[in-house]
């Protein structure tokens, strides 16, 4: 009786990564690919997911996942030097050279700097910080000694900062994991409108692995700058949000 | 070149031979007079001949009145063979010497032939001034002499005439036009002097296979001459407005039968002198109108003709990288040369390269026609479902007066992706070049701890999450709220110490309560005076050694303690006082005990 339950049950992401990763080994990418993509509709996800499910896709020859996955592997660890490596070389592959530019060391560094720790750790930080910020200012309250009342309070305003500080930068690191602005376009060829109308005037032509930031939503249309700087709208299913 | 006159005056001298049993062709018999001049001068001798292509059966003679006849009637007859069907024409012709001036007309001669009664056609002489004969020439003549002619005295035996099938066209219409050689007199050399140039026009000539001049006898303004075709051109105007085609110049050298008296020499063909003739054609003028503007087809460059168009894509699926022919023929009459290639509208993704251009075309008087092949190499780099628009062609067919445009079919191109690697090949740049030598393959998969996370699962933004960080702030809140009430409650020093009066007597009175207890009444009273004391030092803040009853009388009044306490105060310290050396009568230890703690109370309360 017990045993059908844990047939139907599914296969822990763990086990699932594992068994990706051998399939990967044999070469037996399209199969890696799956468990991977299972891993991930299972609602778990990591940067080392999206970059073995991105090496998967690139030994496929299909360079737009390709490229999608290690843009969401670099985007959880940014300056990772490998997934950078592997990204430029899906890059040399598809049809559009843009010139990007450089992204600066600061915005580079500040990234960094807000996904040093996982959301879940920052969440931690800032709890006991502020509890024991906030403790150490009651005892500044209670205490009769200047000696212990002084310290307690200079100490806990830090710990409230920092706690403050912890709170501030999880909630930057989640809008920034779950609020998109770019996108890997997904069809071969896409014809880039001067406006969301099927019969705009067709400013340019971008083709599948070329990432876009997306500028503005309207119904089925997105509008969408290139790294170049060239502006256009395309239609919304022919890219996929990183 | 031919010795017709020669021929005629051979004739002048030998007796008539009719060539009988020669049957007629089956054309139809015409019977043509023409004149060797029809402008001549009084005393001169010309020839009108009656030629008709048949056996001449009989011949009546037309009155030729006002003219003399010197000579004739010469006959002579020629025939061919062609393909074993046998032709045969004769002619009869008179020499004629003019008497008066004046305009003549020479009367149809009535020709039998095959037994028909055929009139011939009427011929325009018109008679001037008879001129001088030169002298010098003909007093001397000399063979092998070339001389400069006047080439007014030859101009209506020798002229180059350009022939235009049409003068009045659009631009880009063709048209052709013909430069042809009429001559009767004997022609001994010639050369071109100047070809024309054709400002303003885009000109084809036809070519003739054959290198020798074909000859024709033609009569123009009923004077037979020999007609040489010497060249032959389609021309197609550039540009509008009154444009003149340069006339032929070309130098001839004319033999001409110089006058004689000596009958030996005319018997064996006359002295004769050679004389050089520059002459021109007449220039032609051709006026050309532009293309009208109205109904002018968007894309329309410039095909004027009649054309009709057809288009081909040898392949509608291929792989990416792929090349596709896709060919357009355009079939008809006109311009076909000067077409430009037609513009191609292809998706953007489809690599086009400039089309060959194979030609069929077939120049003749009629024009110039025939079809031209644009065939154009298309690949498709990226793979997608394309359709190549259809082509259009406009035209102006000048006979109508119109534009026709004209459209091929459009065609659906499936491109499958192509093979891997391929379209790497086309795109590569250079500047990529350095990238490539850091690493030829990607870096390996990670295989280590796989770092899962799941959204929405953790403890970030969860209920107990905001709640911890929350208590903090209501902990505080909660302190510095009780500290503030607490502050608040301590304020009033009176009920504070009221509240706190029992525990200050209390505290002093503490050891008197264990002597009290313990029943040692000596130490028991010494106790209570002593707290008593301790209180007060305390509560006046004298030190014990300075403390005595006036002090403390003194202090109290001074702090508004009414006298029946001070009095009760000072009692109870004498009773202590007293209870060191004597026993206490009448008041029990408790009273005494309950009485001191009263009077702090009350001193608590009231000071």
């Amino acid at each position: 009786m017990i045993s059908p339950l844990f047939l139907c049950a599914k296969e822990n992401p763990e086990t699932l990564f594992a068994k990706g990763n051998g399939q990967y080994a044999k070469a037996q990418y399209k199969e890696a690919a799956q468990s991977y993509e299972e891993v991930l509709k299972d609602g778990y996800k990591s940067a080392d997911v999206y970059f073995n499910l991105g090496n998967a896709y690139y030994k496929m020859g299909e360079m737009a996942p390709a490229i999608l996955y290690y843009e969401k592997a670099y985007k959880l660890t940014p300056g990772d030097q490998e997934i950078s490596l592997n990204l430029q070389l899906a890059n040399l592959k598809i049809a559009d050279k843009i010139d990007a530019v450089p992204e600066f060391f600061l915005a580079k560094w500040w990234k960094s700097f807000v996904l040093f720790f996982s959301v879940q750790a920052l969440s931690v930080f800032a709890v006991v910080l502020l509890l024991l910020g906030f403790t150490l200012l009651i005892v500044y309250l209670f205490a009769e000694l200047m000696t212990i009342k002084k310290p307690a309070f200079y100490a806990g305003i830090c710990l409230i900062v920092l706690g403050l500080l912890s709170v501030f930068i999880g909630n930057l690191q989640n809008s920034y994991l779950h609020n998109s602005t770019q996108a890997i376009v997904f069809n071969g060829t896409v014809n880039v409108k001067s406006g969301p109308d099927e019969k705009g005037k067709t400013l340019f032509v971008i083709h599948e692995g070329t990432k876009v930031t997306i500028k503005q939503n309207d119904d089925n249309w997105i509008k969408v700058e290139l790294p170049n700087g060239n502006i256009g709208w395309i239609e919304s299913v022919a890219v996929k949000e990183i | 070149m031919k010795h017709y006159y020669i021929l005629s005056l051979l004739l002048l001298w030998t007796s008539t031979i009719f060539a009988n049993g020669i049957k007629p062709g089956a054309q139809d018999v015409k019977v043509t007079a023409t004149v060797s001049k029809n402008v001549v001068g009084t005393g001169e001798v010309f020839e009108i001949s009656f030629s008709v292509n048949g056996n001449i059966e009989s011949f009546n003679p037309p009155a030729l009145n006002g003219f003399q006849v010197v000579g004739g009637p010469n006959q002579s007859s020629s025939y061919s063979s062609i393909n074993g069907s046998t032709t045969s024409s004769m002619s009869v012709s008179y020499d004629l010497v003019a008497v008066k001036e004046g305009e003549f007309v020479i009367g149809p001669a009535v020709v039998g032939v095959n037994g028909k009664q055929i009139k011939s056609n009427a011929v325009k002489v018109k008679v001037v001034k008879g001129r001088a004969v030169p002298q010098g020439n003909a007093a001397q003549p000399q063979r092998d002499q070339v001389a400069d002619g006047n080439s007014t005295d030859i101009s209506k035996r020798l002229f180059l005439r350009a022939v235009a099938n049409k003068t009045n066209v659009y631009i880009g219409e063709q048209f052709s036009v013909s430069y042809k050689l009429y001559t009767n007199i004997d022609l001994v050399d010639n050369a071109l002097d100047k070809l024309p140039d054709f400002n303003g026009f885009w000109s084809q000539e036809i070519k003739n296979n054959n290198p020798n001049v074909q000859w024709e006898v033609e009569s123009y303004n009923g004077v037979k001459y020999h007609v040489a075709t010497l060249k032959q051109i389609i021309l197609f105007p550039e540009r509008f407005g009154k444009l003149t085609l340069d006339p032929l110049a070309m130098t001839f050298v004319v033999r001409q039968a110089a006058p004689s008296n000596d009958p030996i020499e005319q018997f064996f063909g006359g002295s004769y002198k050679d004389t050089k003739y520059k002459i021109k054609s007449s220039p032609i003028t051709i006026n050309v109108k532009p293309l009208p503007e109205a109904g002018k087809p968007e894309g329309f460059n410039g095909a004027v003709g009649n054309f009709s168009i057809g288009a081909n894509l040898d392949k509608t699926s291929v792989k990416a990288n792929e090349a596709l022919n896709y060919a357009l023929k355009i079939t008809g009459s006109g311009n076909l040369k000067l077409l430009k290639a037609p513009e191609l509208t292809l998706p953007a993704d489809i690599e086009k390269y400039d089309p060959k251009v194979n030609d069929n075309i077939n120049e003749s008087m009629t024009g110039v026609s025939g079809s031209r092949e644009y065939s154009y190499l298309l690949i498709p780099r990226h793979e997608g479902n394309y359709t190549i628009e259809p082509l259009k062609f406009s035209y102006f067919n000048p006979s109508t007066g119109k534009y026709v445009s004209l459209s091929t079919g459009s065609f659906a191109v499936k491109v499958a992706k192509g093979d891997p690697g391929s379209n790497v090949t086309a795109y590569a740049a250079g500047g990529q070049q350095d990238v490539k030598m850091l690493a030829k393959d990607i870096a390996y998969i990670r295989t280590g701890n796989s770092g899962l996370t799941r959204d929405g699962e953790g403890f970030y933004g969860s209920a107990l999450y905001y709640a911890l960080l929350c208590t903090g702030p209501v902990l505080f809140l909660a302190a510095f709220g009780y500290r503030k009430w607490y502050r608040e409650n301590n304020r009033d020093i009176v009920k504070v110490k009221g509240r706190n009066a029992n525990k200050v007597a209390a505290k002093h009175l503490a050891n008197a309560q264990k002597q009290l207890l313990s029943g040692d009444k000596k130490v028991f009273y010494e106790d209570v005076y002593r707290g008593l004391y301790g209180y007060l030092s305390d509560k006046l803040n004298i030190s014990a050694a300075d403390l005595n009853k006036d002090n403390i009388r003194g202090q109290l009044k001074a702090r508004a303690v009414n006298e029946s306490l001070i009095d009760q105060l000072t009692e109870t310290l004498d009773l202590c006082e007293m209870a060191r050396y004597a026993p206490i009568t009448g008041i029990s230890e408790q009273e005494v005990f309950d009485k001191a703690k009263a009077i702090i109370n009350d001193i608590e309360n009231n000071a």
